[in-house]
């Protein structure tokens, strides 16, 4: 008992360190009068009579009082620009996307294992509880590794920053010297906690301990996702300068610099990016293991633990095209020729590319969802209507993937009488693109829904109306999403740029109430079969892969093309790039670096996963269950 | 049922034989029109419609015991599907859009065939039979392979990598992000917030809903709303201005641009691209006024860098037309086709 009070004590103390450190940033942040710093205002009033410069915010049209320097206005030189025998942007690109690589990765994890641990604590089925726990373990060890390669890279990217672009970071430091501590102490408040919380694991494994625990990985991913909205406020200052005047002198106003016109919507993009991402990986590891698994319990073990994060993944991958097209509206509203440069001009070309990358995860995520099918008993009624999904996927993906502008030889060109196709150039308006991807999502949803039905038969006795209420739910949402598209031609643009919210609404309707719908008639559902974990094709797992690496390609791009959006300016308007590479790569340059990165990644991501099974193949081995469809014991324990 | 798949196989035997028709020239690919306006869902409506008839004959097929090989649809369908969007589809599709096409296809046939165990060991048998060659016949074929692969191989490599002398593939924008601001006439625009200072109400006051309610009616024959007639003598404000902006667009611009906006003057086949087509929804419709009066007063010459390679051969019409004339003739452009500029409201 007394052990237990100890333990109960110590555990408190943990929690109310982690509560302390997470504070602690803020308390430092708050200017103190003892310390002899003064608020520049305090300070105007002291030097009275001297002259107080005032000057406009670029963004937020507020008069503020001149505390900074003006943007240095660089020349091409070793002063500004001291480089080595190769592109200095080049460097400065890999060093700064795979430090966002590990970044994102060790954000997003904990996350998950926030609530998959959740899950396991209000889990009534014990072994169950048990199987969610372990896997959340498994999945904190994996980020763990991880975490110590992405502050050694954080240190990389500075030291790049500080040798070949020394000008610049000094002047984005000098506007953001208010706040760089925090993320300093942040940085350090997010490791000390993730240190307890992954070592604390055992010793809080019951009880209230047990929600001591769930409550420090509540504060270690406040502090992760606070750290990252610092850090995204540095590219939205340099997409969106606020804070700063014309000349890029800071006016005192830190919150101003921070809250730029992009943050908010790069905060939620990068959000679900960072999960969605997190999840792919974590289900790529776990294929990854599936294959070279020599038991059928580790098979079992990794195919449920790569559903579970595909899940996951998928989860936040569905909203994330409507996060992206908020963040894009933004950028419209901000300056309409970045937008038009981003989505019909310069780099619009790689958007088309990003759209095949859209459609290639979901359509391996349905494909993934089809295979798990096989391991069920029962779900053999739905593979006859495959066809069917994949033909509305595949044109819901030809739609999506057709450029506006094509790609063409001149003699082409005349052939076709005209820029655009008369059949193909309404493709490649948004307003049938927000159709196909639409038509791909909702497509998704029913995959989900028949894999969550595959071996049940609803017992309910309204199961009968409620097969038909979804077969028509789901027919009328195709036919709205279609012909929304298609009336989207007839209407102005600006009025077209508002039908994607239904499409959107269908969409997310047919998830929502589907989902609750489908759960309600399956509750005491009985079972054809039990889902033998396991005995999934090897295909579905290189679907799982195929999916990760989609998404990291993806990131890169995006990376790519949000940076690149600002053309020849380090702090668009502000501050200008005046060294050599000033200009943007062509389409086939920049997919060979985005690659080069991508492979880099998943070597290095590789070596973390090998040295994560070192620690595994210490723990001595639970019991097994070779029983097949029995609970899944993972092969290593903690 | 049966029925139903008869009926199914009945338009999938039709349309193969439509399609065929098509290949070799025997039925002019028009026969059954793409209609305008239709075209897009058209396409895939007719590709749906295969898919089914495909499916009715792949039954009844079965049913009198001739199944087709489940490898033998996968790369049937495949071909069909490449052959459908050669052929059927005016005017041609350019390469690279066929190429992408074709990997979906080929994707989605993969995906289908793969879907399940029984379907995939079904699909990948006769792979496996050529490579076991356990048969005379697919020790044979074996050896086929064997010699041809290699020859194919080399012969895709040799024809990649001679040289060409056809003109370079063109990444053409066509739509180029705008300056911030243009100057015109020594005034400066900012394309962000300017207004076309004829799209006014009666009041004599900017209003775009007003100028929106007098448009001609988008669809068939793009009529005129009754009362809207700017070529009326007592028309006044907005449509007086659409009237001479009118007077000014068929002194000037449509020789290239055509009498009905539609990129098809009497110049228009001497330039490769023709001319813009501003009826067409992915022109003017989806621009701001202000882009508009960006790319008429710098014209071809003024496009940007990124507008490479500058395939364009409109005038500045700076150097020969009023500001004032500019706005009215933009005015007439969006009256004529029934589309309203792109705000951001």
């Amino acid at each position: 008992m007394g052990v237990v009070t100890r333990k109960k004590l110590f555990s408190i103390i943990a929690l109310g360190a982690m509560v302390v450190a997470l504070l602690l940033p803020i308390v430092m942040a708050l200017p103190s009068p003892a310390t002899g710093e003064e608020a520049p205002a305090a300070e105007g009033a002291q030097k009275e009579g001297e002259k107080v410069e005032k000057a406009r915010d670029v963004y937020y049209k507020t008069e503020g009082i001149v505390v900074g320097a003006p943007a240095p206005k660089t020349t091409d030189g070793p002063a500004d620009y001291p480089r080595y025998n190769f592109e200095s942007r080049v460097l400065l690109w890999f060093a700064n996307q795979q430090h966002l690589y590990y970044g994102s990765f060790v954000l997003a994890v904990p996350i998950f294992c926030m609530i998959i641990e959740f899950m396991g604590v209000v889990t009534k089925d014990k072994a169950l509880a048990k199987r969610y726990d372990q896997l959340a373990y498994d999945f904190i060890k994996i980020s763990l590794t991880a975490y110590s390669l992405t502050a050694i890279l954080g240190g990389i990217l500075i030291f790049t920053f500080l040798t070949l672009y020394p000008t610049f970071f000094s002047y984005l430091s000098s506007i953001f010297r208010p706040v760089m501590h925090i993320y300093a102490l942040m940085f350090v408040a997010e490791s000390g906690t993730l240190y307890i919380y992954y070592y604390g694991w055992d010793k809080m494994k019951e009880g209230f301990l047990k929600w001591i625990h769930l409550s420090m990985s509540v504060i270690l991913n406040v502090i992760g996702t606070l750290l990252m909205f610092l850090a995204n406020s540095w590219i939205g200052f340099m997409m969106s300068p606020a804070g700063v005047d014309e000349q890029g002198r800071y006016l005192g106003n830190i919150w101003h610099v921070i809250h730029t016109a992009l943050w908010n919507p790069l905060n939620l993009h990068r959000i679900l990016g960072n999960m969605a991402f997190g999840g792919g990986v974590v289900a790529a590891y776990a294929a990854y293991k599936f294959l070279a698994a020599k038991t059928d319990e580790e098979r079992a073990h990794y195919d449920w633990m790569g559903y579970i994060a595909m899940a996951l993944g998928v989860a936040f991958l569905i909203p994330l095209p409507f996060a992206g097209y908020w963040l894009m509206r933004e950028v419209y509203a901000y300056r309409q020729q970045m937008g038009i440069t981003l989505m019909g001009g310069l780099l619009a070309w790689l958007f088309i590319i990003q759209a095949t990358m859209i459609g290639i995860l979901f359509l391996s995520t349905n494909y993934y969802l089809w295979q798990a099918m096989g391991r069920m008993r029962g779900a053999e009624k739905y593979q006859r209507y495959i066809k069917y999904l994949v033909f509305l996927l595949a044109c819901g993906f030809m739609v999506f993937i057709t450029p506006h502008t094509m790609v063409m030889t001149p003699a082409e060109l005349k052939a076709m009488g005209g820029q655009q196709h008369p059949v193909l150039g309404n493709y490649g308006v948004m307003s049938a693109k927000n159709g196909g991807i639409n038509v791909i999502i909702t497509t998704t949803v029913l995959s989900f829904v028949w894999y969550m039905r595959g071996n049940k038969i609803s017992t309910v006795s309204w199961a009968r109306f409620g097969n038909i209420f979804m077969g028509v739910f789901f027919a009328c949402a195709y036919i709205n999403i279609i012909f929304l598209a298609i009336y989207g031609y007839y209407i102005p643009a600006n009025v077209r740029v508002g039908l994607s919210v239904p499409q959107v609404a269908t969409t997310l309707s047919c998830l929502f109430f589907m989902f609750t719908l489908n759960s309600m008639m399956m509750k005491g559902a009985k079972q054809l079969g039990p889902i033998e974990w396991g005995k999934i094709s090897a295909r579905s797992q290189y679907a799982l892969i195929m999916l990760a690496t989609a998404f990291t390609w993806m990131m890169g791009l995006m990376g790519y093309i949000r940076s690149s959006v600002r053309l020849f300016w380090h702090v668009n308007e502000i501050m200008r790039d005046n060294s050599p590479w000033a200009y943007t790569h062509t389409v086939g340059f920049a997919a060979n670096v985005i690659s080069a990165n991508v492979l880099f990644f998943w070597i290095s991501i590789l070596f973390v996963f090998w040295l994560g099974s070192l620690t595994a193949k210490k723990a001595p081995v639970e019991a097994k269950v070779g029983v097949p469809g029995a609970i899944p014991q993972p092969a290593g324990s903690h | 049922m049966k029925a139903l798949m008869s009926l199914g196989a009945l338009v999938g035997v039709v349309g193969l034989l439509l399609l065929a028709g098509m290949i070799f020239d025997v039925i002019p690919s028009n026969t059954i029109r793409l209609v305008e306006g239709y075209m897009p869902m058209q396409m895939l409506f007719e590709v749906g419609c295969y898919v089914l008839g495909f499916t009715g004959l792949s039954y009844m097929l079965n049913a009198m015991g001739m199944g087709i090989p489940r490898f033998w649809q996968g790369i049937g369908f495949w071909i069909f599907f490449l052959l459908y969007i050669k052929y059927r589809v005016y005017p041609p599709i350019p390469f690279s859009v066929r190429a992408m096409y074709g990997t979906v296809g080929l994707v989605a046939v993969l995906m289908w065939v793969s879907a399940n165990e029984e379907d995939w060991k079904k699909f990948k048998q006769p792979i496996l039979n050529v490579l076991d060659a356990q048969t005379g016949f697919n020790k044979v074929l074996r050896y086929v392979y064997l010699v041809a692969l290699p020859i194919l191989t080399w012969g895709f490599s040799y024809n990649a990598m001679m040289p060409k002398s056809e003109e370079p593939i063109e990444l053409r924008t066509v739509h180029p992000a705008p300056p911030a601001s243009t100057k015109v006439h020594g005034k400066t625009y900012v394309l962000q917030t300017s207004l076309n200072p004829y799209r006014v109400n009666p009041e004599g006051k900017y209003d775009q809903e007003y100028s929106n309610s007098l448009i001609v009616e988008q669809g068939m024959g793009r009529l005129m709303k009754p009362n809207a007639n700017p070529w009326d003598e007592k028309a006044e404000g907005y449509l007086k201005y659409v009237r001479e902006g009118g007077e000014i667009f068929f002194q000037n611009c449509h020789f290239c641009h055509g009498d009905n906006l539609n990129g098809r003057g009497l110049h228009a086949f001497a330039f490769n691209p023709i001319p813009a087509n501003f009826t067409d929804p992915g022109t003017i419709a989806q621009l701001q006024e202000t882009f508009i009066f960006w790319r008429v007063a710098k014209g071809g010459i003024g496009l940007p860098n990124e507008g490479f390679p500058w395939a364009s051969v409109m005038p500045p019409w700076e150097q020969h037309l009023t500001v004032d004339e500019m706005w009215k003739v933009i005015l007439f452009e969006y009256w004529h086709t029934g589309y309203y500029p792109r705000t951001w409201d």
